[in-house]
């Protein structure tokens, strides 16, 4: 019956424009928040570069330099940080970051901190070792819990929870690209050779002494770097949604003009169809 | 009076970037004192009072904790976990932390617990003694 068909695609077009209005209101939220978390990627930066810097500089001031965190131990366990979204409605931005963690991970033992409410619910159904559950709010995690998180680390690498500790973020690329990426936190990175040919560069005076100095600041190294991922990831996530509802609301522009077409198709057939009734009944006269 | 250049960063920004006549910091092994000409030094901070005399004398506090300073030819870097300017803090919030915080201290189970609450006490303390000057 071309009525009751009419009537569907109406219901079918009002539903797909309620669905539109949402995909249109989060794209404009996603736009806005956006900003925000792209000048917080700016603010940290120099924080980072520089903590980074002073980092190497102490590791490679002296040629007997050690310290606990420089050590390369046999791995036998693995951590990964991981930083997923709280929501989904983000095209392919968690699964790619749990992609990109199986792939690192193969198939050695590992125990996760995920960060994220997508993040603690994928590990927890694949009964992962789970360093804590606390920070299931992506956009709440402020720097004071990442210092605080650099602590935890850092006592469970020195208590040897783990042999290595990895960070798995996405790397914000631009408005179109983003990419997920790990990056190695522990052991840091040092190269003895490098140490041994540089020699001593410079007499810097460390106080109470170089090793001391290293050892304080890892954690606020791991801690900056987790802030820095997470705040990466962060605007990676409002940039997939952003890109995701974009093409939403552009597949539900289309779908309500082919409805239309089709809507006003029925109707004008019903029309014609009545039409021809009328003029049939008459000539029956 | 010589200055030098003095540049201090958090993870929220840069704080101060020019030039110092003088910045005393905390340090893990007490206070000191940066002027121009400082050998080249590295030291990690604790939490306490920061006091700067900027190039025309002006005296500004601030309350920093944790990081680290790098003194060099050319720059003196602060590091810092937290900076607050003392005209900056709010004295409600800091009070509200410090209750919290002995709070925290009181239910403390186990010695980790106990060091946060009190390195959170610490830090509120500071920033209601700078907020109250």
């Amino acid at each position: 019956m071309a009525g009751a068909s009419m009537k569907d695609i109406k219901i079918r077009i009002k539903s797909v424009e309620s669905t539109m209005q949402i995909t249109k209101a989060m794209e404009l939220v996603a736009s806005s928040k956006l900003r925000h978390a792209k000048e917080r990627v700016e603010k940290a930066r120099p924080y980072f570069t520089t903590l980074h810097a002073a980092l190497t500089d102490i590791a490679y001031s002296n040629t007997e330099f050690a310290s606990p965190f420089i050590a390369k131990r046999e791995v036998k366990k693995v951590c990964y940080v991981v930083i997923a979204g709280d929501r989904g409605l983000a095209g392919g931005y968690n699964s790619n970051i749990f992609k990109a963690v199986e792939t690192a991970a193969g198939s050695a033992a590992y125990s996760v901190l995920p960060i994220g409410k997508k993040s603690v619910e994928y590990f927890e159904r694949r009964k992962k070792d789970l360093v804590t559950k606390h920070y299931a709010n992506v956009e709440d995690v402020n720097i004071g819990d990442c210092f605080e998180m650099g602590k935890i680390l850092a006592d469970g690498f020195l208590k040897g929870d783990f042999d290595e500790l990895y960070l798995v973020y996405t790397n914000f690329v631009s408005m179109l690209s983003q990419v997920p990426a790990t990056v190695k936190m522990l052991p840091v990175n040092y190269d003895e050779e490098y140490a041994k040919q540089s020699g001593p560069k410079n007499l810097i005076q460390y106080e109470p002494s170089s090793e001391a100095v290293f050892d304080n600041i890892v954690p606020q190294y791991i801690a900056g770097m987790i802030y820095g991922g997470l705040s990466e990831s962060w605007a990676s996530e409002l940039g997939a949604r952003r890109t995701a509802m974009d093409a939403a609301s552009k597949n539900a522009g289309e779908m309500i003009s082919d409805l239309s077409l089709k809507y006003n198709r029925a109707r004008q057939a019903s029309i014609t169809q009545e039409l021809t009734e009328i003029v049939s009944g008459a000539e029956a006269l | 009076m010589s200055t030098f250049h003095l540049q201090i960063v958090t993870p929220d920004g840069i704080f101060f970037d020019g030039q110092a006549q003088r910045i005393r910091l905390r340090g893990t092994e007490g206070d000191f004192c940066i002027m121009k000409n400082h050998t080249d030094f590295v030291t990690a901070l604790s939490t306490g009072v920061t006091r700067i005399i900027l190039e025309d004398g002006t005296v500004k506090e601030a309350a920093c904790n944790g990081g680290m300073v790098s003194v060099t030819k050319d720059i003196t870097r602060v590091i810092a976990v937290t900076f607050e300017w003392a005209e900056s803090i709010d004295l409600q919030r800091a009070q509200a932390a410090k209750e919290q915080a002995e709070q925290n201290l009181k239910d403390a189970t186990n010695i980790k617990e106990q060091k946060l609450a009190e390195a959170k006490l610490k830090r509120a303390m500071t920033r209601i003694h700078l907020a109250q000057d």
